[in-house]
Formats: C-alpha cells, sequence, structure tokens
C-alpha cells in the first residue's frame, strides 16, 4: 500500500515537471500572495497588540499553527480540494474501475508543492512568535514537543473537513461557494483566539468545523490561559474522529456517483 | 461470466438554484427531476462470448456498463461479475476486469506510456515475469514498443487506444468492457484494433462487452447482440436473427444467360424487378427459405451469376429505432423532497 502511494506521488511529480515554468510561476504567485497575507496581520497586529488577553507573540502561534496546517492540506490535498469537477466531469469513472481506494488515488494524484510557500510563511511566524514568546519565558518543551502534534491534528481537521465538504458534490455538483465557509472562512478565524467571536461562531467552531482544537484549545493549557491538561488529548482525538466521520461520509456519498454521460 | 438481473437506474437530477444562496439552500431542500436510464435490463453473457451492446445515443449503454465494471450503483437489481458484485466487492471486481472508454484515457496523461505501465503493474500488483510476457504479447499484437517512451498527451489517437487496450489488458482480466473504443479512428487504425481485439477473444477466450456506434465492429467482431432502447432490451441474439427478427427483405440478384420467364411467384416474395436478364428479387427469409427460392430461380432460366445480399445494418438499426423510438415513453416525475 505505501508502496504503491511513493510510487503514484513520484509520478505525479514527475508529471507536474512536465510544466515547469507553470510550477515556478505557481509557486512565485503564492509566495507573493502569502507575503501580503503576513504584512496585512502585522499591521494588525501592531494596531492592537492584544487581542482577547491574547498578546502579539501568542496570537502570531496560533495564527502559524493555523496557517501551516492549512498550507499542508492545500499542498497534500488538491484533488479532494478540487472534487468538484471529477463530479462536473465525471472524471470519477476512472478512479473507481481501479483495485484501490479511489481517495488514495485522489491523493496522489496531485500534490500541489507550490502552495508550500504557505506553510514556510506560517513556519516563520510561528518560529518569530516562540522567540518573542521566549523572550518572556514561556516557552516550555512540553510546548515545543507538543507543535507537530498540533499541525498533525490541524491537517487531520482540514482534511475532514474538505472531505467531508467534498462528499457533498455528489449531491450537489458544486463546491467552490460552499468551501468559503467549511474551509476558507474558518481557516481565518483560526488565526486567531476563538474566544474573539460570538456564541454561535463559537459552537460551530467546536462542533461541525472544528477548527477551535487545531490550536487554540491545546494553546488554553500549553500557554497557561486556564485550560486543563487533558486538553492536549483531546484535540488529536477529535481530529481523528473527525477524519472517520467525514471518511464514513465518503464512503456513503460515492454510493450516489452519478457520472455523466458519455 | 456476466449476469444482470432486473436492473434499474433512476438518476435524479437536481435543479440547483445557482450562487451561494443557491448552493446552501441546496443542502437542505432541492428539487428533483427523476429519469429513469436504465429500466429493467436482464442478460446472462457466458465465458468467451464476444456482445456488442447496442443502441442509440442515451438509451442506456454508458449506464449500464458503469453498472456493471461497479462505477455506479444499480437503484434496483443484481450483477455479478467474474462470481463477485461489482457493488459490494468493487476492489475484486476491478482486478478481473478491463475497462476502456474510449473517449476518455485511462493513461497518466503527461507521463510516457511505459511509466504507466510500470504503475498498472504496482497497482494490480503483477509479478515481473507475467508483466514482461504481457508487454512482449503487446508488442506484437499492437506495436506498443514504438511509441512506449512517448507521453501519452503526444500520441495519436489509434496510438492511445492501443496503449489503453494494452494497459486494460496488462493484469489478464477475463472479462473486458469497452465502450466506444473504436470512435474517431481512421479505417486502418480501426482495423488493427478489430484484429487485437479478436485474437484475444479466440485465443484468450476473454468476455467481451462492446458498445460502438460503428457498425462494421459489430459485424466483424461480435457474436451476439444486445438492442437496448429507452433503457429496455429491445433484442438479445446474433446478427441474423436481428436481421430475421425485423423482416426486412432480403435480396437476390441473379443473372440469365437469357431473358427468365417467371412462372408463378413464391409466397414471401416481396418485389421482383426484371432488367434485361437480371431479376431483383426481394423476399422474406422466413416465409421463403433462400434454398426453395434458389431452386424456384433456376426453374426460370439458366442462372450465370447469383448474388445474395443481406441488409445494411445501420438500415436495421434505424428501421428498429423508427419502428421503437418513442420519446413520450420516457418517464419524467418532477417533486420536491426535503432533508
Amino acid at each position: 500500500m505505501f508502496f504503491l502511494y511513493r510510487k503514484l506521488l513520484a509520478a505525479s511529480i514527475r508529471a507536474q515537471m512536465q510544466y515547469k515554468l507553470n510550477f515556478i510561476a505557481t509557486a512565485v504567485t503564492t509566495a507573493m500572495l502569502s507575503s501580503i497575507d503576513f504584512l496585512i496581520l502585522s499591521a494588525i497586529l501592531h494596531r492592537f497588540d492584544h487581542v482577547k488577553g491574547w498578546n502579539l507573540y501568542e496570537v502570531g502561534l496560533l495564527y502559524g499553527l493555523a496557517s501551516i496546517a492549512v498550507s499542508l492540506y492545500r499542498v497534500l490535498a488538491p484533488e479532494i480540494h478540487d472534487f468538484e469537477r471529477y463530479i462536473v466531469f465525471g472524471e470519477l469513472d476512472q478512479l473507481l474501475t481501479r483495485p484501490v481506494s479511489p481517495l488514495l488515488l485522489l491523493l496522489t494524484r496531485n500534490l500541489e508543492l507550490s502552495r508550500i510557500g504557505g506553510a514556510v510563511q506560517g513556519l516563520v511566524i510561528l518560529i518569530v512568535s516562540l522567540g518573542g514568546l521566549a523572550g518572556q519565558g514561556r516557552v516550555t518543551w512540553l510546548l515545543l514537543s507538543y507543535l507537530p502534534i498540533a499541525v498533525l491534528t490541524g491537517l487531520m481537521i482540514f482534511f475532514a473537513i474538505g472531505l467531508a465538504t467534498a462528499t457533498t458534490a455528489f449531491w450537489t455538483g458544486q463546491l467552490k461557494e460552499l468551501q468559503t465557509f467549511t474551509i476558507f472562512a474558518p481557516a481565518t478565524a483560526a488565526n486567531f483566539p476563538i474566544s474573539l467571536y460570538p456564541g454561535w461562531l463559537k459552537l460551530l467552531f467546536y462542533s461541525v468545523v472544528p477548527v477551535a482544537f487545531l490550536n487554540y484549545v491545546p494553546m488554553l493549557y500549553l500557554l497557561d490561559k486556564g485550560g486543563a491538561w487533558p486538553l492536549l488529548l483531546v484535540a488529536p482525538l477529535v481530529g481523528g474522529v473527525f477524519c472517520w466521520l467525514s471518511i464514513r461520509f465518503w464512503q456513503f456519498g460515492i454510493r450516489h456517483y452519478h457520472s455523466t454521460g458519455s | 461470466m456476466i449476469e444482470a438481473s432486473g436492473l434499474v437506474k433512476t438518476f435524479r437530477l437536481a435543479r440547483g438554484g445557482n450562487g451561494t444562496l443557491g448552493a446552501l439552500k441546496g443542502l437542505f431542500t432541492r428539487a428533483y427531476t427523476e429519469v429513469q436510464a436504465v429500466k429493467g435490463i436482464s442478460f446472462t453473457i457466458r465465458e468467451g462470448e464476444f456482445v456488442g451492446y447496442i443502441g442509440p445515443n442515451g438509451a442506456g449503454k454508458s449506464t449500464t456498463i458503469k453498472m456493471l465494471a461497479g462505477i455506479l450503483h444499480p437503484t434496483e437489481g443484481e450483477v455479478t461479475v467474474a462470481g463477485c458484485s461489482p457493488q459490494r466487492e468493487r476492489k475484486e471486481v476491478a482486478k478481473r476486469i478491463g475497462v476502456v472508454f474510449g473517449q476518455r484515457t485511462q493513461l497518466w496523461w503527461d507521463l510516457p506510456v511505459r511509466d504507466s505501465m510500470e504503475i498498472l503493474q504496482a497497482m494490480y500488483k503483477i509479478d515481473d515475469r507475467s508483466f514482461r510476457d504481457a508487454m512482449e504479447r503487446f508488442n506484437a499484437l499492437l506495436d506498443l514498443h514504438e511509441f512506449l517512451d512517448i507521453p501519452v498527451r503526444k500520441l495519436s489517437l489509434g496510438q492511445r487506444m492501443r496503449a489503453d487496450l494494452a494497459a486494460a489488458l496488462l493484469h489478464d482480466p477475463p472479462v473486458l468492457f469497452l465502450d466506444e473504443p473504436t470512435i474517431g479512428l481512421d479505417v486502418v487504425a480501426k482495423n488493427k484494433i478489430r484484429q487485437f481485439l479478436r485474437e484475444i477473444n479466440r485465443t484468450d477466450r476473454k468476455t467481451i462487452l462492446l458498445t460502438t456506434h460503428d457498425m462494421d465492429d459489430i459485424e466483424q467482431l461480435c457474436s451476439r447482440i444486445i438492442l437496448i432502447n429507452h433503457g429496455q432490451v429491445m433484442l438479445d441474439g446474433t446478427l441474423d436473427q436481428l436481421r430475421a427478427q425485423i423482416g426486412l427483405p432480403s435480396v437476390i440478384v441473379a443473372e440469365y444467360r437469357e431473358p427468365p420467364a417467371i412462372t408463378g411467384v413464391l409466397d414471401g416474395v416481396e418485389q421482383v424487378e426484371q432488367i434485361g436478364n437480371r431479376l431483383v428479387i426481394h423476399y422474406d427469409k422466413r416465409k421463403t427459405p433462400t434454398p426453395r427460392l434458389l431452386a424456384e430461380i433456376g426453374r426460370w432460366g439458366e442462372p450465370v451469376d447469383i448474388q445474395m445480399k443481406e441488409p445494411d445494418i445501420e438500415e436495421i438499426i434505424r428501421l428498429l429505432y423508427g419502428r421503437v423510438a418513442n420519446p413520450a415513453r420516457l418517464s419524467y416525475t418532477s417533486f420536491s423532497t426535503w432533508y
């Protein structure tokens, strides 16, 4: 299984490299867009250096984690993100004639390497913020060793949301509008402390689109904001459960695949 | 090898709203148009049969094939392919079938053909020896080696189709589904593909189900025809049975040494034209067996040449469709559902 995954990934990278110029252009554009994002954020943070009791570096930590997680999701699962066309043009047909899970085939068909710029930008913000927090003497070994777990949790959460959103295309045939609500808006929201938002939004971020768990919830404990240590376990657990649920939903959805007339 | 019983496929076509609001609304309430693409199709195909699955556009051909291949789930009915259910054991069925969609390649578009083959080898867990043997065979039968190192997107349509066929057969599946494999090809390329298909059907006893609009494909390849229209089987039999069922007059052209003298007309002979020494006789095979008519022809004079013509297959299809085509029978029902 892993061998096949690697072989398929290698093939799609080789295929992408057939269009080197296109690849470079996309990478440069993405990096530029990321920088603009970053500039806007620092401008905002310099005006208000406290957001609901979270200082600049603490927010930077949340921002960095959210940014890395969503970028990695976009790098690893571009075909799930653009699943619409598999439905609209019936491209899922050919994946379903293979003796392998269509999800594996989707995940290996493409790696959007040019999106890695977003993850690098998030990483830079994360490191800068950690530096600031270290100056305040608040960086613990536990915090540092938890960061990879937080990234993984975030990746699971975005993957789960992305897959569940993609699955709705089996009925609606369209994704782009829904993605604004389920992925783009929550990903932006997760850049800031969830306590910032009104009650009903908070409820959404803890339940349907559980982005609160990818950074805010564990940081409540790690940055000593009044959270207890079990939160560190709850967060990845929520990520795992949501992944499982969305895969089940996907398997249910695939039975309703319509294909297209030839 | 392939068994379908009572297959029904109903599509719910969403009449969705546009824009953000439409998409949101579409999640909760939705107006549907229900279209029954396949309405109770049953057939059994034995090992080694070469079956032409034909019908006009929108008859339900592709929908049936997609249900057999495990792509679509039937609304009602049961399918078994090579002993497995494509719905419950999709992966098992996938190992036992090869699929070619003429409209769309199954290969990796930007990679050389060789790379696709190697990926498929890993995907279907084909051991090196079987892989080498299969590739040698494809080189011999399809001249695969001529374009093995060219990216698929740069292949001609004919080359691409040959590569697709090789890819579909690499794991040596007993069953092959071909959806319009000769579409858009020139005569030479078509012949090459047909020769190949005949070879694997006869030598390897592959069971093949073929959809096509090309009547030459059917005439040259298929031992059996399943003709469908409006999602139902209209006819299941041989090409001759199809001809006979429609009762299209067969034609005999007889050339005589001297102008013949016609003595009495047999039952079933519909028309006799006499042009000098030549007779053109239209008759119905079911009423007048050909040997009887031939004997009769011999009595009318001294024939020097006799030609028999079967009705053109395209004519048959047109006649049959003319007779059964009835768009009013398409069932459309509209209603709205709440989730």
